[in-house]
């Protein structure tokens, strides 16, 4: 109970420095006897003299805001030319990899819809030997476009 | 100086509540943001200034502002709005050190820091203000919080209490054990 006592006494007694010391009526430690709370008496005093008061006048309040207005309009500004993001995607200069990938997604779509469909065992397959060279034509050309993408990359 | 009024109500602007400048703000009366603006940037500036290098405090405090402004109209005003902006002002804080440890390592940062600015003091004092501004983020939110509500916003203690929704003696207790993590940190 005491010591529970003490400690409430103690909260106390620092909240009451850390009064005094913002109110700047304290210059140097030395208004307690008790070592831990001088010491956190000096924790404080290093606090307020790192931080001293600076003055926020009315004119610097309006400078910030004008500089908060220009910059808002200069991002909104950015963002107004700034190209959508479906502009930017398909943008195949600046993305090469997206104008590839559509290539190739191309040339397997392509390849797909010449395959002739999965006919069960037995029956007539009709159709012509397309369907195996057009394979071979989409691995080739994708192969192409690999190179080509690979050499530009290497400029 | 012309003065703005509120609608119907032949309020000045500077005379509003937060919440009906909002309000106004929303309706369409931009210079409502001015007045908020106005009132709200020596606290933010002054909690920005103790957990960032002097540097970028003008940059971070621009920043909360514009993301105030931006997400304003999610403001539902289920807490008051300076609690609402001190919320947001820890988030940009805290984005601001994420940004700063992905581009370079953050405990070298402050020397660095200290070398680059001269205005207000001598490097050494701003030294140990970037010493005490590290030590103060490092710490656990609690206990930054309370130190900052005491310091950077000069609450007192019986107002610190309300805002937390702790008794005084809670909120004396929790500002000890701040001080002293802060001391243990300072000593490191």
């Amino acid at each position: 109970m005491n010591q529970k006592n003490e400690s409430i006494e103690k909260d106390n007694e620092l909240a009451d420095i850390a009064d005094r010391v913002l109110k700047g009526r304290m210059e140097s430690s030395a208004s307690t006897s008790d070592e831990d709370l001088l010491s956190l008496e000096r924790t404080l005093l290093r606090l307020t003299d790192a931080f001293p008061p600076e003055p926020f006048d009315e004119a610097r309040s309006k400078q910030m805001l004008v500089r908060l207005k220009a910059r808002m309009r200069r991002e909104e500004e950015e963002l107004a030319a700034k190209p959508s993001f479906w502009k930017r995607l398909f943008d195949f200069q600046a993305n090469p990899q997206v104008g590839l990938l559509v290539a190739v997604a191309a040339i397997v779509v392509l390849a797909i819809v010449t395959l002739p469909s999965v006919q069960p065992p037995g029956s007539a397959v009709s159709g012509t030997a397309f369907s195996g060279s057009s394979i071979f034509t989409a691995v080739g050309l994708i192969a192409v476009l690999l190179v080509f993408y690979w050499m530009s990359r290497r400029k | 100086m012309t003065t703005n009024y509120m609608q119907n109500t032949l309020i000045p602007l500077q005379d509003a509540s937060d919440e009906a400048l909002i309000q106004k703000y929303m309706d369409g009366h931009k210079e409502a943001f001015d007045v908020l603006y106005h009132r709200h940037l020596p606290k933010v500036y002054k909690r920005v200034r103790y957990v960032v290098p002097e540097n970028d405090v003008e940059d971070v405090t621009q920043e909360i502002f514009i993301a105030a402004l931006k997400s304003l109209s999610s403001f539902r005003g289920d807490a008051k709005f300076g609690t609402w902006l001190r919320t947001l002002t820890n988030h940009k804080v805290a984005e601001f050190y994420r940004r700063r440890t992905r581009k370079q390592e953050p405990r070298l940062a402050p020397l660095s820091d200290a070398m680059a600015t001269v205005t207000g003091g001598t490097s050494k004092s701003m030294e140990e203000r970037i010493f005490l501004q590290r030590a103060l983020y490092d710490l656990p939110e609690n206990y930054r919080e309370v130190l900052l509500l005491r310091f950077a916003e000069d609450l007192q203690f019986n107002e610190i209490a309300e805002l937390t929704n702790q008794n005084l003696e809670a909120t004396k207790s929790l500002f000890r054990r701040a001080v002293t993590a802060l001391r243990t940190h300072l000593e490191k």
